[in-house]
């Protein structure tokens, strides 16, 4: 891939589930505090762990962690978390739009309703990344970017804590990219 | 424009016409999205929902009910409640009266919340509490008190933390049994709040939409959570005005953990943590 190519994209936005925390962390870690775009997390959480989560991934991530709150501009150089009991969508004008609409799937906030809003936002300028997690949600959601022209990528099950969310993203669409937690991070540190 | 939103206009033009409920300030994607579900729940395509809405008003508000987002909880983030408990219901403890405004209150968890956490500081004597919504079949349920044990289950740990402890000093614990509020039958699988309860609260009809203060007074506390996350910046403003006109002095406006005030009346409230105080001048 060119240079050039990555310059297009515009947000990252990475869903995961249960065994995706330390992933995500450690992808945190190995990103450098200028980091051009911004990047979107939607991960499920345990009911008994609603705060913290955000001191918890600041920890070791040298760019701000932040839940956004409604109608907030989406910006680069930030990594925005979508906060429990929500579902995080984007308005336009390029803004958060929060909701507190019904659980899909026992999850709220949803992977799926999260990346269909910044597939569609975002177009082919995104990129879609699904980690280890133990049900379905974000399969249809990382499908819908792949079919809007993003770029799309699993984290290979076979690394995976639990495979079930990867396994079934890749057999929903067998098209996106299927890559280590090493090339993902390289791949976003070469974001420049 | 482009067909989306041409869409979305036929469907607020026609629902205002024949509800006179006015739809045209909410949060264009947000409600999009909510129409694409109606039209799902209701099989029906946009042409023939919008047909039916001119022709028959009682579909019309029954649109209405179905497009707006209904969701809520018992004591819905504690850490909240704590703050309510602690920092902000003391300031009043003193006045001969309280006046609480629920605006978008629901189903009414958060105003038998609001009630419990009165009853046990002491002051729900001297309270006014009133709730309203757009939507009088939620308002229905909530004059009733009944709800759904399954979906409440999760939130007995909410009342734990919020009823029976205290965040600012973890040696104190109040051992407050559920039934001093309500009755919990597993079998018909319901959750009821006690009379005392339920007989308090005054739930009216309102629209933020088009609607001043409704009420012979002004408030100490508004309540609006997670209701302006659904409307855009001009009805958020309209709404903050009337908010605004509609406190005391000193008194505090509540939003949701995730909203704030954006635009001109910011410069009216101050920010005390996550609440809004209306300033004195
Ligand atoms: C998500 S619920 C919030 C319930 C509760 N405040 C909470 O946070 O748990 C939003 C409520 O706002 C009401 N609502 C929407 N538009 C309104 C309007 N124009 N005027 C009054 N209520 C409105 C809806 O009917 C719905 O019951």
């Amino acid at each position: 891939m060119s240079k050039t190519e990555v310059n297009v994209y515009k947000a990252i936005i990475i869903g995961g589930s249960a065994g995706s925390f330390q992933v995500v962390t450690s992808i945190l870690q190995a990103l450098p505090a200028d980091f051009p775009l911004p990047l979107l997390l939607c991960l499920h959480r345990l009911k008994h762990v609603r705060s913290g989560f955000v001191e918890a991934l600041s920890l070791k991530s040298k760019i701000p962690v932040i839940e956004p709150y409604d109608k907030d501009v989406i910006k680069p150089g930030k990594v925005y978390l979508a906060p429990a009991n929500y579902h995080m969508y984007i308005e336009l004008g390029n803004r958060f739009a929060l909701s507190t609409e019904e659980a899909v799937n026992h999850s709220r906030p949803s992977i799926d309703l999260s990346f269909i809003a910044a597939a569609h936002a975002f177009q082919h300028k995104l990129v879609g990344i699904i980690l280890s997690g133990a049900n379905k949600d974000g399969a249809y959601g990382l499908k819908t970017i792949a079919e809007l022209g993003g770029l799309t990528i699993v984290q290979d099950p076979s690394q995976c804590e639990i495979p079930t969310m990867t396994e079934t993203a890749i057999s929903l669409f067998p098209k996106h990219h299927v890559w280590s937690v090493e090339k993902i991070t390289n791949f976003l540190i070469n974001l420049k | 424009m482009t067909a989306e939103e041409l869409d979305i206009q036929l469907f607020t033009t026609a629902v205002k016409q024949s509800s006179g409920y006015d739809f045209s300030d909410y949060s264009e994607k947000s409600l999009r999205r909510r129409l694409a579900k109606v039209l799902m729940d209701n099989r029906m395509d946009l042409r023939m929902l919008v047909a039916e809405i001119r022709k028959n008003p009682q579909f019309a508000e029954k649109i209405v009910k179905e497009i707006t987002v209904n969701t809520t909880e018992l004591f819905r983030d504690p850490a909240v409640w704590q703050a309510i408990r602690y920092r902000i219901l003391p300031q009043f403890k003193e006045n001969k009266t309280i006046n609480i405004w629920h605006a978008g209150c629901s189903t009414g968890q958060e105003v038998y919340s609001m009630l419990i956490l009165l009853n046990e500081v002491g002051m729900l004597e001297k309270a006014r509490v009133y709730g309203t919504d757009l939507n009088s079949d939620v308002l229905e349920t909530a004059r009733k008190g009944i709800y759904k044990y399954r979906f409440n289950i999760g939130y007995l740990d909410n009342f734990d933390k919020v009823i029976k402890e205290n965040p600012y000093n973890y040696e104190i614990f109040y051992d407050v049994p559920y039934s001093k509020y309500f009755d919990i039958d597993k079998n018909k699988d319901l959750i009821s709040m006690n009379k005392f309860l339920t007989e308090k609260p005054v739930f009216k009809k309102h629209d933020l939409v088009q609607e001043n203060n409704i009420f012979p007074c002004k408030f100490d506390i508004i309540m609006c959570r997670n209701v302006i996350i659904y409307f855009n910046y001009n009805l958020q403003n309209r709404v903050f005005q009337l908010f605004y006109e509609s406190l005391h002095p000193g008194g505090y406006l509540i939003l949701g953990m995730h909203e704030t005030i954006l635009g001109p009346y910011s410069a009216f409230f101050e920010k005390k943590e996550q609440f809004y105080v209306k300033k004195t001048t």
